[in-house]
């Protein structure tokens, strides 16, 4: 899976969370923060993470999901190092 | 303790009512003599598991809110949308939909209040609402995810504790209208309406707050319903508009019903200095319980101990006395025998608006306080529908050795229930409220004089 696809389905994603500033996300790189430049209440990360879970078909390890980044590549490097792992 | 000369005024008032679209419809209805309970499509869909099918329900599209459900758990109201626009996404995040609809009356309350923003977010600015049950329908979905799919807590979502926990309607109107004095809530079964409003009366009377936003909440929850059902103390077997029948003679049950009754509460010399439009005075709050270890049944003592409480040496004599009258058997001819064991059989009239719209558990106590104001209001009291016929027979309780209360059938008060609408000269109401548990509230208001 490319890392484009998967930012595009990351945006998907962000576009059914209301409390996410929509007209944001037109500009969304592997460098956006949720938290700083998408303003994400951080309440939202975990509903995001298990959605991207359910699009992506793939399982995240609670320790990883505690240690995960608030930038967008963080969740890429995630969903692709759990696909490896299988 | 309360202050001297410090009197409590209520200036606004808002909230979700069984098929209105608002309080203006809400009022027109009432007094027109209409019923607000319909069959229930919820209920109906499960056939013989339930037992009674009518209900004053509110839907999400009476109230123009949508629900968005979640791609992750099945049946779970994710969020939701107002397309009036009136609450900010942000706060819709973290709000069942009750805590919507406190929000909606909370500004509903504060717009017919006049409150500027400074004073809304004043340490001196309180906030006190209830409601029955807990967040019924976020819990449901998320530990049946849990418990029986076996599925990880985070698939229900990280929203499970602010829009389920006790006091999350008064939390979500504190973010709301962000307030910086007292936030909290008061639990008393059917008496948490009231009840919170009286606990937000004493905050101002003793001089904690100048302004509180009060009342209490019941959002539309089957699995609320249910546990009413179980018990088999809901009405069955009459057309909807005829469910409900306080002290009727064949009155089976309540109606369950849900909605939201806010009102804005201020001390009344600065709600005058700054000319606001008194819809009401306080005149006082009393609580008491039953003292007889009883969880269920009503305690004619205990309601007559809570006039005696209320009355104290103040001047409280209504013209219109606003009964708990719930329509089920044993409550409604306890309750009117105590009424009349007070005071007397003349010269003032029964409102029981639960005949109009069903109980609204939680929000009962709050939304027909809103009816007393509007009776105050319209000088007119609302009708007893379906109070067609009262039993002249004594009630069994009656004849009893200990009995020591009216020794007069319920029928020999027929001239304190009217039918319809009627008009009077109304000064003054007190409203009665009970629940579970031997806990009972009684408040008299006044017209502004």
């Amino acid at each position: 899976m490319e890392r484009q696809e998967i930012i595009d389905g990351l945006v998907e994603i962000l576009k059914t969370v209301r409390t996410i500033d929509q007209s944001k996300l037109e500009n969304v790189t592997e460098e956006t923060d949720f938290i700083a430049d998408l303003n994400t209440p951080s309440t939202e990360m975990i509903n995001i993470a298990a959605k991207a879970e359910q699009k992506f078909d793939v399982e995240f390890e609670d320790d990883d999901i505690d240690d995960l980044g608030s930038k967008v590549k963080d969740i890429v490097d995630l969903i692709l190092r759990t696909k490896e792992r299988g | 303790m309360a202050l001297e000369g410090r009197k409590v005024a209520i200036v606004g008032m808002g909230g979700a009512f069984p098929d209105c679209k608002d309080l203006s419809e809400f009022k027109q209805k009432l007094f027109n003599g209409d019923s607000l309970i319909r069959s229930w499509d919820l209920a109906l869909a499960h056939g013989k598991n339930i037992r009674s099918t009518v209900s004053g329900y509110i839907t999400e599209p009476e109230m123009d809110l949508e629900a968005i459900y979640s791609t992750l758990a099945a049946d779970y109201p994710e969020t939701y949308i107002d397309h009036l626009g009136r609450i900010p996404d942000s706060n819709l995040s973290t709000a069942d939909v009750g805590s919507i609809w406190s929000m909606i009356g909370a500004q509903e309350a504060i717009k017919m209040a006049g409150w500027s923003t400074s004073e809304t977010q004043s340490e001196q600015t309180g906030v006190v609402v209830g409601s029955g049950g807990a967040g019924h329908v976020i819990l449901r979905t998320a530990w049946h995810n849990f418990f029986e799919l076996k599925r990880k807590t985070r698939l229900a979502g990280s929203h499970t504790v602010d829009r389920a926990m006790v006091y999350r309607d008064a939390a979500n109107v504190s973010c709301l209208i962000k307030n910086r004095g007292v936030c909290e809530s008061i639990g008393s079964a059917c008496a948490t309406g009231l009840g919170n409003i009286g606990y937000a009366y004493r905050l101002i009377k003793f001089g904690l707050q100048d302004r509180v936003i009060a009342g209490g909440v019941e959002g539309t929850s089957l699995e609320t319903f249910i546990g009413f059902d179980a018990m088999q103390v809901l009405s069955k077997g009459f057309v909807p508009a005829e469910s409900s029948r306080p002290f009727d003679v064949n009155r089976n049950g309540f109606v369950c019903s849900f909605g939201c009754g806010i009102v804005a509460l201020e001390e009344y010399e600065m709600a005058k200095a700054r000319g606001a439009n008194i819809l009401a005075v306080i005149d006082n709050y009393h609580n008491n319980s039953d003292g007889d270890g009883n969880m269920f049944f009503p305690s004619f003592s205990g309601q007559k101990r809570l006039w005696k409480g209320l009355i104290d040496d103040l001047h409280i004599r209504p013209d219109v006395v606003k009964v708990h009258g719930t329509s089920t058997p044993i409550g409604d001819a306890i309750e009117l025998l105590s009424v009349v064991d007070v005071m007397g059989n003349k010269d003032y009239q029964i409102s029981a608006p639960k005949s109009q719209f069903g109980h609204m558990l939680g929000a009962a106590g709050a939304v027909e306080l809103i009816t007393a104001i509007l009776m105050l209001e319209q000088q007119q009291v609302l009708p007893c529908l379906n109070a067609v016929k009262l039993n002249p027979e004594l009630e069994s309780f009656q004849k009893s050795t200990d009995w020591n209360g009216p020794a007069e059938p319920v029928e020999a008060y027929r001239d304190l229930i009217s039918l319809d609408t009627i008009d009077k000269e109304i000064n003054q109401i007190v409203c009665l409220n009970y629940g579970f548990g031997g806990t009972n509230s009684a408040m008299s208001i006044s017209r502004d004089n």
